[in-house]
């Protein structure tokens, strides 16, 4: 049987998936290195990749049903970390924020990456449940429970972006737990339209004024925004992109990164970093890598034995896609800046072994999608 | 699907996501490649703009020596304080002047100037704060780099003058283009920028394009915060071209040093060659300190100082030699006399004129104040400045005489010195009588008695008399006075391939060194060097100053001021005295004018005297000096 298993294990296990995410982590410390080549930022990261590869080696040869079982502890945990932060002398205060939990020399710890995945596998257990017909309006609010006390904490801390990446695992389980299809296509049509409706109300009523009205302003005009003020980022994270050019540059001691022009190169930035590196063929390859993982992940669910482990991998492939789409987008002056890493790349424990925590999830739901 | 599942077509649901992960990644691709293929040329330049400076590296101005190469202005370095333009664009820069000027001592006044003014230039010029920073600056600004992070220090040079305003009207001064001429299409045309440093009077001011040298650069990469990462390129300056001027040094000291004695401390001494225009001392007196304009006139206190200067009641920024009008007095006589004699008015042979102790015109007689000279020769009638000879001379020439001389001896231009602001002197013409006396605007012979002894609506400037007296001593050869002996070569600087190449540039003189001939006969020239050679050397008005081995050739003057008063005072008569040495083959001639001193040559002979014993002990050896008191044998 153990022979069996371990048989069966080497030859269903995603290597592809565990390949592709470790090729990214790589191409993600060469790109910190050339971000901050002065720092250590690029040694630790080599670290918590070792330490993430074990987690999600640890994860996949687990049974995510018996982990699922065992969400609500995992969540209460989690939720426990996420009021421990809060409180002043433990939680680490950062640009205002205190999201970090000081872990000896280690490095520091953010709950707020970590509890993505008490949120997911308690969504995973609530709607798992083999289901006939749409959701009804009594599940749904469980669901938005479930999300909503977690992100009351990290609000608290206060950290949007982290909270912002949140919102995607609960609208992907409701989507795949039949929201009825007019409802999808009603808050679809109410974003599109209300979107330019608000803003154009927020302005003219004055509610629209002050440093968010510029900070939108600087997403639809970046070229006239006020480069050295609310436009810097966005402004120099589209000039370090775009002086990446077709190839790359290779003068990396005068990079915009080591210039400093570029702020947070290693971390929110690090697609910037990567653009002027590698120009348009390396974000391409990069964009191409996660265009890639993300369909094997969503095949994996497609394949998947149960409606949990299909959720568990879905509201994965929802967290990764809105933050690698809100990050990128905030590089290439698509959105506003929000601080979120770019999953796999940006330099920082925490998001990393969180990622892999939630790959090692996928790997054992594709793992066992033969066993009973 | 493993799973049965009767839920709503989840497999289509899958299927949406995975569309909308690859829609996702592709209008994230799309994106990518308007930024980096379309308009990646465009972005890798405003990087390239963003990390790259061109620093300029001042250039040192030019040396200005005197004639024996005595070093009279140079530039030393200072530490200067400069606000990054670049890292306060995103701030109210005008937030910044109370701290600064507070701090710095500076006036908050220059500062809101200095930054209204360099709103048009380029982004990466600095802003100068202050000028010669002291210890004490340069610890805040250190201690400050957190607070203030776009301040820096900076060497640059600064001029530096002579003290006690020694050669300060000659010399001039420089001190930052003014916003009125950036404006000026004379100093657009030659590319000025705020905040340059240019000659703003005397000779800095006419020879700047010379003593200004041609900046250099420094291709620096700069970080985010304007901090210089590396040198890539660096274009070193071009010096000015040092300048030799005309002056020596020690017959300047001399002038200096006579004005400084004279009653009231003002006048003129100019000393020149007449063999060629050379000046050789030219002193004003008040004088000034310019260093108050290269060096202080950014604080509180210069300008302050600067203030005062202009409204002190001596006018010391006036420069006396070309900007002063004088009445000519007593030394008209000689010019009055060549005229008359060339006019044919009188003749070498037939020169007796009366004296009679004055003239009447009309019902009115005005005296000659030297007493009767019965009839006099053109000989005695200078030696001992007769008034009534002159009168009648005069007469005898008219007004059309009178001026025809005006114009021989060009008093009725600019002498053309190498100098800013000469003025013209003003000459007796109709048109200026009937402006002057509305009441009485016809000429009459009495105006014209007037105009015959230098004592009517007629004023000189120094500089123009001297230059008429020096050309009668030169028997007829007239110099256009200057300042400048020799303007040095400077090397090349630079590839001559490259734009940024500085050719060398050439030496030269003084640019109009040809003389004017004014055709005076020889032998009428020699009566009035005669009389002017008796005049210190026999019976004269000036014997007091007679040189052994010497040979003065002069002329004294009085210059009624309002109408006689004490000695000394307030409206006492100006001192002239215009003379040239060795008379019969002249070296130098100098002349003097204390203002306000009294009668007659008591002061301005002994001055001009001062002059000739340093001239000749250069020359010949100590000369014999003067007797005690020669003041009192000159009248």
């Amino acid at each position: 049987m153990v022979e069996v298993l371990k048989k069966r294990t080497i030859r269903d296990f995603d290597w592809l998936v565990a390949a592709l995410a470790i090729l990214i982590v790589a191409f993600g410390v060469w790109e910190i290195r050339n971000a901050q080549p002065t720092e250590t930022y690029w040694q630790k990261q080599i670290v918590g990749l070792g330490i993430a590869l074990i987690a999600m080696i640890a994860i996949a040869f687990s049974d995510y049903r018996r982990l699922v079982e065992l969400a609500p502890i995992f969540y209460i945990f989690g939720l426990m970390l996420l009021v421990v932060v809060l409180v002043p002398g433990i939680g680490v205060k950062v640009n205002g924020q205190r999201c970090w939990i000081q872990l000896g020399p280690l490095g520091r710890f953010q709950p707020s990456e970590f509890m993505k995945i008490p949120v997911v596998l308690m969504l995973a257990k609530v709607y798992g449940k083999h289901r006939t017909g749409a959701l009804n309006w009594k599940e749904a609010l469980k669901g938005a429970v479930i999300l909503l006390i977690p992100l009351a904490l990290i609000l608290l801390e206060p950290d949007t972006g982290q909270a912002v990446t949140y919102l995607p695992l609960l609208a992907i389980v409701l989507f795949l737990s039949s929201v009825r299809m007019w409802i999808v296509a009603a808050v679809l049509a109410a974003c599109i339209v209300g979107t330019p409706l608000a803003y154009a109300v927020g302005v003219k009523t004055g509610m629209l004024h002050g440093y968010k009205l510029e900070r939108i302003n600087v997403i639809l005009d970046p070229e006239s925004a006020d480069k050295r003020g609310f436009g810097y980022h966005t402004w120099q994270s589209m000039v370090t992109v775009g002086a990446g050019g077709v190839m790359g540059t290779r003068d990396s001691e005068f990079s915009q990164s080591s210039l400093k022009f570029l702020p947070e190169p290693h971390t929110d930035f690090i697609f910037a970093v990567t653009a002027e590196t590698t120009g348009f063929i390396g974000c391409m390859l990069l964009l191409a890598s996660y265009a890639l993982l993300l369909t094997r992940l969503i095949t994996g669910a497609r394949r998947s034995r149960d409606r949990t482990g299909m959720l568990v991998i879905m509201a994965i492939v929802g967290g990764l896609i809105f933050q690698i789409g809100l990050n990128v987008g905030m590089a290439v002056g698509l959105l506003p800046v929000i601080g979120v890493p770019l999953p796999l790349m940006s330099a920082g424990l925490s998001s990393v072994l969180a990622t892999f925590i939630a790959i090692g999830f996928a790997i054992s739901v594709q793992l066992r999608r033969f066993v009973n | 699907m493993k799973f049965v599942d009767d839920s709503q077509n989840l497999r289509l649901r899958l299927r949406i996501i995975q569309a909308l992960v690859m829609v996702l990644l592709g209008a994230l691709g799309i994106r990518l490649y308007v930024l980096q293929v379309v308009n990646g040329a465009k972005y890798a330049e405003v990087a390239e703009n963003q990390r790259i400076r061109l620093l300029p590296i001042p250039a040192p101005r030019g040396v200005i020596f005197d004639r024996e190469q005595r070093m009279l202005v140079d530039s030393r370095p200072i530490y200067s304080i400069l606000l990054s333009r670049e890292d306060t664009k995103s701030i109210d820069r005008n937030s910044l002047i109370p701290p600064l000027a507070g701090a710095l001592n500076i006036d908050p006044q220059i500062l809101r100037e200095r930054f209204e003014q360099v709103k048009s230039q380029p982004a990466f010029e600095s802003i100068m704060i202050k000028e010669e920073a002291t210890p004490g600056d340069i610890a805040w600004v250190d201690a400050h780099q957190l607070e203030f992070p776009a301040i820096r220090v900076e060497q640059t040079p600064q001029r530096r003058y002579p003290a006690n305003g020694v050669l300060a009207h000659v010399l001039g001064y420089v001190q930052e283009i003014s916003p009125q001429q950036l404006e000026d299409p004379r100093y657009k045309a030659k590319n000025y920028k705020p905040g340059d440093i240019i000659g703003q009077d005397g000779v800095e001011a006419v020879y700047d394009e010379f003593l200004r040298g041609r900046d250099g650069y420094r291709k620096v990469i700069v970080d985010s915060r304007g901090h210089i990462q590396r040198e890539i390129e660096r274009v070193e300056p071009q010096s000015g071209q040092d300048i030799l001027l005309t002056i020596d040094s020690d017959l300047q000291q001399a002038a200096e040093d006579q004005l400084k004695k004279s009653p009231q401390g003002r006048g003129v001494i100019i000393a020149m060659d007449p063999n060629n225009g050379e000046i050789l001392a030219l002193a004003s007196a008040p004088s000034f300190d310019p260093n108050l304009f290269s060096q202080r006139i950014t604080t509180k206190e210069g300008r302050a100082e600067y203030a005062a200067l202009l409204n002190h009641p001596d006018k010391p920024l006036l420069n006396r030699a070309v900007q002063g009008r004088y009445p000519p007095g007593s030394t008209w006589k000689p010019l009055m006399a060549m005229a008359g004699l060339q006019q044919g008015a009188i003749t070498i042979e037939h020169s007796n004129l009366v004296c009679g102790g004055g003239i009447t015109i009309g019902n009115r007689f005005t005296r000659c104040m030297g007493g009767n000279h019965g009839a006099p020769n053109i000989h005695t009638a200078i030696e001992k400045s007769c008034d009534g000879y002159f009168y009648r001379l005069g007469l005898k020439m008219g007004l059309e005489g009178i001026q025809q001389m005006v114009r021989e001896f060009e008093l009725d231009k600019r002498t053309g010195i190498d100098l800013p602001h000469e003025i013209i002197s003003i000459t007796p013409s109709r048109e200026l009588k009937a402006k002057l006396s509305p009441s009485d605007p016809e000429w009459k012979d009495i105006d014209t008695v007037h105009a015959s002894f230098g004592q009517g609506q007629d004023v000189i400037t120094p500089m123009a008399l001297l230059r008429a007296h020096s050309s009668i001593g030169m028997r007829g050869q007239m110099f256009v006075p200057h300042l400048l002996k020799e303007v040095r070569t400077i090397a090349a600087m630079g590839d001559p391939n490259r734009d940024d190449f500085r050719p060398a540039r050439p030496s030269r003189g003084f640019d109009r060194p040809q003389p004017r001939d004014l055709g005076m006969p020889a032998d009428e020239n020699a009566v009035v060097v005669q009389a002017m050679w008796s005049v210190v050397n026999e019976a004269g008005t000036a014997t007091g100053i007679k040189m052994a081995g010497f040979d003065i050739a002069g002329k004294t003057g009085t210059a009624q001021v309002v109408s006689l008063g004490k000695e000394g005072s307030e409206h006492k008569d100006h001192s002239w005295f215009v003379s040239y040495a060795p008379a019969f083959k002249p070296e130098i001639s100098c002349v003097a004018l204390i203002e306000n001193a009294g009668l007659g040559s008591r002061f301005g002979a002994p001055s001009v005297r001062a002059i000739y014993d340093v001239y000749y002990s250069k020359k010949h050896g100590q000369p014999q000096l003067p007797k005690e008191n020669i003041a009192m044998k000159v009248r």
